[in-house]
């Protein structure tokens, strides 16, 4: 059992990038160790869908939600529903991109993995559309950010994903045009606070802290910055200038906050009132350009495709070893202490996560391209590759 | 008279949603449906767009066919909020009407989105169906369903007279390149610069100073002369004087490529100036693929700028409404190099045409 409190017991909801609590970490869950193959192997169901996503999956109730963009420079986006039972389809939201829809040919329009507050489904895409709908379905508000703020954009495509901290839906959009933060009330869609951000192409998503006297904080981080901001408002608590990772996220996880930069920085968050102070950096320990994940007392980042392993306290490396071949996007989920990482072209590395080192217990295929995070709810875990959505279950 | 106009408008769009609904339509629904098809941008819109969105989701005499209908000449905006609302309208509707979906989707003069949306409904699960639609589609006015049909047929067509109607109908620059691709195949040979109206012959001037990326939207005595159409033959550049030189781009993607011509030179801004003859008055279309900082002006008159770089780059990359000056047209691009260093961030290029809005080329006479 963690010591620090990381691991979430029995999650019965994954309402965002990274899992509810930000720390893809489920303890008592029991997952599949072989799966996909030839065989099919603990693959609970597979449903084709339409298009193309690079975003993860969020689960929400018995509601597996995703996003695709199809069509004509894939400006047609939706946002899908399937029963976590059978893969059956529930609902589906579609509408057409109004800001850029290019984007580099490994990504899609359908980027960002959407998020939820429990109630309503909040779906982002690269082309800035942001819609809200219930859990029918039903569209409650839609924005298109690049018609307001029409440089907003970059043809490389955009992927940070969005928060939703007190109501607030809260988006990053960095670009070399109209580059900006900003908190949307999730009752309406108005915007309630917009803040500018360096003029430049950053794919990371926003994460969400509690500061020591309990007030809940927005942290994001650029190339040049990392600073938290009063959800409500977007007043900013505090900045530090730091060069940090451009396609990774920062997790905050018991006080301390670590953060993609110079390999990984570790702050202190326990200080009231005070800019957070720099516990230790570790230059071998580089998230990239998947997020760092924390479980019993130890951080772990996978750079490119070697998993390192390091004591939290220290940024010491404990262990490291190569676990995946090709290129890696999505984030690892640790269950029951063995860690799933997906590389791109759809194979999952199981490892055992031991003291001294990590053991690859097996290397599970799924036959199509994985770029997204999975969710892992209810002794399933949920994966959105490229073109279809899959349940790996017992 | 605007005023006067827009209520007559208004008015026969109630009056053509009642009569053309199933069921009786009442006036709050019209009104509010009327609307929100012309949502536009912003906070109070956005806020006003989502209460007129609870009331028509819950809108009892609301049917799925007049909320397709209302997109016709709806805001972009606006049609997305229909479109949402269609979506929910359609699981709604236990039959949705499929002779009023099918009436929908063969009136070309409905919304194109619409219409995509309609098609997409009618022929889910029934690929022969979707097979024989598309077939009929191809120079349909709506660029999805043209995309779509030309997209189904491209991998079975494989005759010259078939893909060279094909090639005719195409708008999409992916499309475009593999038919005269497969044309090539079969020993037709189709000029790729012509065929998407690339402007090939240029005036260059440069380098001019762009150290520190700071020189975006400095007005260069070159820019402010040639707005006033009294260019100079020489000017002071970031090495010394400079003047223009001629060049003829042979790429069949139209590309000038400036890192060639100016040796690779960064931190700089080169201004490359054409005529454009045109067969037309009107509205057309200049369309600019440019992985670097730009502007362009037409006669004079500023039409397109952003300020990014290494950003990708692809044909049609760039689109902004023009009107045209039957003759000579004057164009003006300035394109904007900074100096990053990594590999990936040398290309210093651009291509640009001009087209009608649906992208097929206007050539200069």
């Amino acid at each position: 059992m963690s010591v620090n409190g990381t691991s979430a017991h029995a999650e019965k909801n994954w309402l965002q990038f990274r899992g509810s609590n930000f720390n893809p970490v489920v303890s008592d869950a029991k997952l599949p160790i072989e799966f996909g193959g030839d065989e099919n192997k603990n693959i609970a169901w597979r449903t084709e869908i339409p298009g193309r996503s690079v975003g993860g999956v969020i689960v929400v109730g018995d509601q597996v939600i995703t996003t695709t963009s199809t069509g004509m420079d894939q400006r047609r986006i939706q946002l899908l529903s399937y029963s976590s039972k059978d893969g059956k389809q529930l609902w589906e939201q579609e509408f057409v991109a109004r800001g850029r829809p290019f984007c580099h040919p490994t990504s899609a329009n359908a980027a960002p993995t959407p998020a939820s507050d429990g109630e309503n489904i909040y779906a982002f895409f690269s082309s800035n559309d942001l819609a809200c709908v219930n859990k029918r379905g039903e569209l409650l508000w839609y924005r298109s950010l690049a018609s307001d703020f029409p440089k907003a954009g970059n043809d490389t495509g955009m992927s940070s994903s969005p928060v939703i901290v007190d109501g607030v839906c809260v988006v990053q959009v960095e670009c070399q045009g109209d580059s900006f933060a900003a908190g949307l009330d999730t009752r309406n869609g108005a915007i309630l606070w917009k803040i500018d951000r360096p003029s430049k192409a950053n794919w990371s998503s926003p994460t969400s802290a509690k500061s020591a006297d309990g007030k809940s904080w927005v942290i994001m981080h650029s190339g040049s910055d990392l600073l938290a901001v009063s959800p409500k408002d977007g007043t900013v608590q505090w900045k530090i200038d730091i060069g940090c990772s451009t396609y990774s996220s920062s997790l905050a996880v018991n006080n301390r906050l670590f953060v993609p930069a110079g390999g990984m920085t570790a702050f202190d968050l326990s200080s009231v009132g005070k800019e957070p102070s720099k516990l230790w950096d570790e230059n071998k320990l580089n998230s990239n350009p998947c997020s760092p994940v924390v479980f019993e007392d130890r951080i772990y980042a996978v750079n490119k495709s070697i998993l390192i392993c390091s004591d939290i306290y220290t940024g010491k490396v404990i262990w490291q070893s190569r676990i995946a071949e090709g290129s890696v996007w999505s984030s690892p989920v640790v269950v029951g202490g063995n860690l799933y990482l997906f590389s791109q072209d759809g194979k999952c590395s199981v490892v055992k996560l031991g003291e001294k080192e990590g053991e690859r217990l097996a290397t599970n295929s799924l036959g199509d391209d994985v770029l997204g995070s999975p969710a892992v709810v209810n002794n399933a875990m949920y994966v959105r590759s490229v073109s279809a959505l899959w349940k790996i279950a017992e | 008279m605007n005023r006067i106009l827009y209520t007559l408008l208004t008015l026969s769009f109630l009056s053509f949603m009642s009569s053309s609904s199933r069921t009786a339509f009442c006036q709050s629904t019209a009104k509010a449906l009327d609307e929100i098809r012309k949502i536009g941008t912003g906070d109070q819109e956005a806020t006003r767009a989502s209460a007129l969105a609870q009331q028509l989701n819950r809108a009892q005499d609301l049917t799925l066919s007049q909320t397709l209908l209302a997109m016709k000449g709806a805001t972009p905006i606006g049609r997305n909020w229909l479109s949402g609302i269609a979506s929910s309208r359609y699981r709604a509707e236990k039959n949705p009407p499929k002779d009023e979906l099918e009436k929908i989707l063969w009136d070309t003069t409905q919304d194109g989105e619409a219409r995509y949306k309609t098609f997409v409904w009618l022929t889910k699960g029934n690929n022969k169906l979707r097979s024989e639609w598309l077939s009929t589609l191809m120079e349909d006015p709506s660029p999805e369903l043209r995309y779509a049909s030309i997209e189904a047929q491209l991998p079975i067509t494989k005759e010259a007279a078939s893909l060279q109607k094909l090639l005719a109908a195409a708008r999409h620059p992916d499309q475009v390149v593999d038919l005269i691709k497969k044309l090539d195949e079969v020993g037709v040979k189709v000029e790729q610069s012509k065929h998407f109206g690339f402007l090939k012959n240029w005036s260059l001037i440069g380098p001019f100073d762009h150290v520190g990326t700071k020189n975006f939207d400095k007005e260069f005595a070159i820019e402010k002369d040639w707005i006033a159409n009294k260019i100079q033959k020489s000017y002071e550049g970031k090495n010394g004087n400079v003047s223009w030189s001629e060049y003829t781009t042979e790429e069949k993607d139209g590309n000038v490529d400036l890192a060639k011509v100016f040796s690779n030179e960064k931190g700089c801004i080169v201004y490359a100036s054409t005529e454009f003859d045109s067969p037309i008055e009107g509205a057309a279309e200049i369309r600019l693929g440019c992985i670097n900082g730009h502007k362009i002006w037409i006669n004079g008159e500023l039409v397109m700028s952003n300020e990014v770089y290494h950003s990708s780059s692809q044909i049609d990359q760039y689109i902004e409404p023009i009107q045209l000056k039957k003759g000579k047209n004057r164009i003006l691009i300035k394109i904007c190099q900074n100096e990053q260093k990594e590999v990936w961030a040398q290309r210093y290029q651009f291509m640009v045409r001009i087209s009608d809005s649906t992208g097929k080329a206007i050539l200069s006479n």
